[in-house]
């Protein structure tokens, strides 16, 4: 079942009539019941995974807590969160390993070599809960939490239904806190309505924009050697649209839906095309998941012993200030190796998403004493200068786009090499049209994304710790009539100009797949 | 220890690690107030204040203090 169908909103609707006519008492379980049944939809394996996973986090936590020595929680910890990892790198590796499963295939009976239990086995969504779990468990050897015995709480924590496909990756502290206080949430039409908008939000983003920016996109990444010169980078900054309206389109919809529950789940994405670096497009961009890996990875990493003596070391032989950096370029190079490789077990990703950014951050940490004492000469603190900021940025992101997008390494080297490339189609009208994309979507698309950017535009604060503004309240501040009319305005857009129907394959959020 | 005498110690820690003579701290202090206090210098920090004191921060509180106001709690908890 997809966020953006028919069905997953008669899905939402039916539990929220259960959840607001049923005593209060029962609201847990109705939530609990959808989750599994929501789990199901996405197929038996997904259920039977999401199940065995939350048995592994409770079991993980009651073994890593308080009760036990020190040694023993250590290693239940380290054996449970290594089964976790273990079988998220199982599937990502599968991609890599896709030949050697068709042929384990073969020997369990599949005659035409096809993929066929391995397909079916891969959980979906398995990349964000998997990180959930296995925060948990560290928290509770952390004694961050204390291990909670109830397991049917870890369950629903492990199988909340919004998130449970794309995140927001979530802490047990918030989730269960999120849990508690909405056994006393009243039911109210401002919720729903709030919610509803940022679901038709999501919807309009994903359908009317991520849809048809998917157009060109596919005819320039899948046909690069025709659509060479100018093509990549219009091609590459399509794709960055797409992604965007797609990621944040479907956190509109999860934030959304568990709002109407009073439920709410932390921000994903921040207005992250307006950073001035790229150290702060990752504080805006999959924000959660970023927090995760610095508490949960970096952290431990920088304060291992080992990179503790290494820091003295260096620290001796290059100084107090140079030296410091040395544990901190390794553990950000094993951070955004996990980032890339999170994304996907192909190098395509690791770069991508995770090298590339590894080497503009530590090199803006390099230059950075340089760029402090020549801002003040060039007038940075001047508009001009903080717009070529976020646009350098911007194209620093596409130039990962290639990889990310591309089949493979060697897809998105010829990319790059592509835009040197002679001999293509020219860049005209009419070659661009091959995609699909006529002048009525373009003109929609264009309308579309300035619509989106304008609403970003409002939402921006320029410290990255900063609450956004919201939309929303601010549309119910002026008036409740306001709000109505925005919803009915998105939602006739996304009947009209929306890309889906038959033919239309209403599960292929990206982020989904990873 | 008292809080007072904590404060003199941490004060010069945070003046060594963050290279600002000029730096004073207190309950409310956050990292948002130091200048270079992000996520990785937090490590140098949390580090430079555990070897000041003799102690070892565990992992849920060196990503949980709000302010300076809990560092000093923790720090005079594992002092006892």
């Amino acid at each position: 079942m997809s966020l953006v169908s028919a069905l997953f909103l008669v899905f939402v609707a039916a539990v929220l009539l259960l959840y607001y006519v049923l005593p209060k008492s029962f609201r847990f379980w109705v939530v609990l019941a959808a989750s599994l049944a929501f789990a199901g939809f996405l197929g038996f394996y997904t259920l039977l995974f999401v199940v065995l996973s939350a048995v592994i986090c409770y079991a993980g936590g009651l073994l890593s807590g308080p009760s036990k020595s020190n040694a023993a929680r250590n290693v239940f910890a380290a054996i449970t969160v290594i089964i976790n990892i273990a079988l998220l790198c199982a599937v990502k590796y599968y991609n890599v390993i896709g030949l050697a499963a068709e042929r384990l295939n073969t020997l369990f009976g599949a005659v035409d070599g096809q993929n066929k239990f391995f397909l079916y086995a891969v959980p979906v969504g398995m990349s964000f809960y998997v990180l959930q779990t296995t925060g948990y468990i560290l928290d509770c050897r952390w004694e961050k939490i204390a291990p909670e015995k109830n397991f049917f709480k870890v369950l629903l924590f492990s199988t909340y239904f919004p998130q449970l496909m794309s995140g927001p990756v979530n802490t047990y502290a918030n989730l269960s806190a999120q849990f508690e206080k909405a056994k006393d949430v009243k039911f109210s039409f401002a919720r729903i309505c709030d919610g509803a908008v940022r679901v038709a939000w999501g919807f309009f983003k994903k359908l009317v924009i991520a849809e048809r920016a998917a157009m060109v996109v596919n005819m320039i990444y899948g046909n690069h050697q025709v659509f060479t010169g100018w093509y990549v980078p219009l091609g590459v900054f399509f794709f960055a649209i797409q992604l965007y309206t797609d990621f944040s389109g479907c956190m509109e919809v999860v934030i959304g839906v568990s709002h109407m529950f009073g439920i709410e789940l932390p921000e994903n994405f921040n207005c992250p095309f307006f950073s001035k670096t790229v150290k702060e497009y990752w504080r805006r961009w999959h924000i959660t998941l970023g927090a995760w890996l610095r508490d949960y990875l970096m952290y431990p990493v920088l304060k291992s012993t080992p990179l503790i003596k290494l820091g003295d070391w260096s620290k001796a032989k290059f100084g107090k200030k140079n030296g410091k950096k040395v544990p901190t370029y390794i553990a950000l190079l094993i951070l955004w190796f996990a980032v890339g490789y999170w994304h996907g077990g192909l190098w395509n990703y690791v770069i991508g998403s995770g090298i590339l950014h590894f080497i503009y951050i530590v090199l803006g940490m390099i230059f950075e004493p340089l760029f402090k004492k020549i801002r003040p000469k060039i007038g940075a603190d001047k508009i001009w200068f903080r717009i070529f900021q976020s646009v350098r940025t911007f194209v620093l992101m596409l130039t990962g786009f290639v990889f990310f997008r591309s089949a493979s390494v060697g897809d998105a080297v010829d990319m790059y090499a592509a835009i040197f490339r002679r001999g293509g189609a020219a860049l005209n009208w009419t070659n661009f049209c091959v995609s699909g994309m006529d002048l009525a979507n373009l003109i929609v698309l264009i309308v579309a994304v300035l619509i989106v950017f304008a609403v970003d535009a409002y939402k921006y604060r320029p410290g990255e710790d900063e609450e956004p503004r919201s939309a929303i309240a601010f549309l119910r501040s002026r008036s409740a009539i306001l709000l109505w009319a925005a919803f009915m305005v998105l939602l006739l857009a996304t009947l009209i100009f929306g890309r889906y129907g038959l033919g239309y394959d209403s599960g292929s959020f990206i982020y989904a797949r990873i | 220890m008292t809080r007072e005498e904590i404060y003199g110690k941490l004060n010069e820690v945070f003046q060594d690690v963050f290279d600002d003579e000029d730096i004073t701290v207190n309950d409310s202090t956050v990292a948002s107030d130091v200048d270079g206090w992000d996520s990785l210098e937090h490590i140098n920090l949390i580090v430079a204040v555990e070897r000041c004191f003799g102690i070892k921060f565990t992992m849920g509180e060196t990503t949980g203090l709000k302010n300076v106001g809990e560092m000093v709690d923790k720090i005079i908890a594992h002092l006892g």
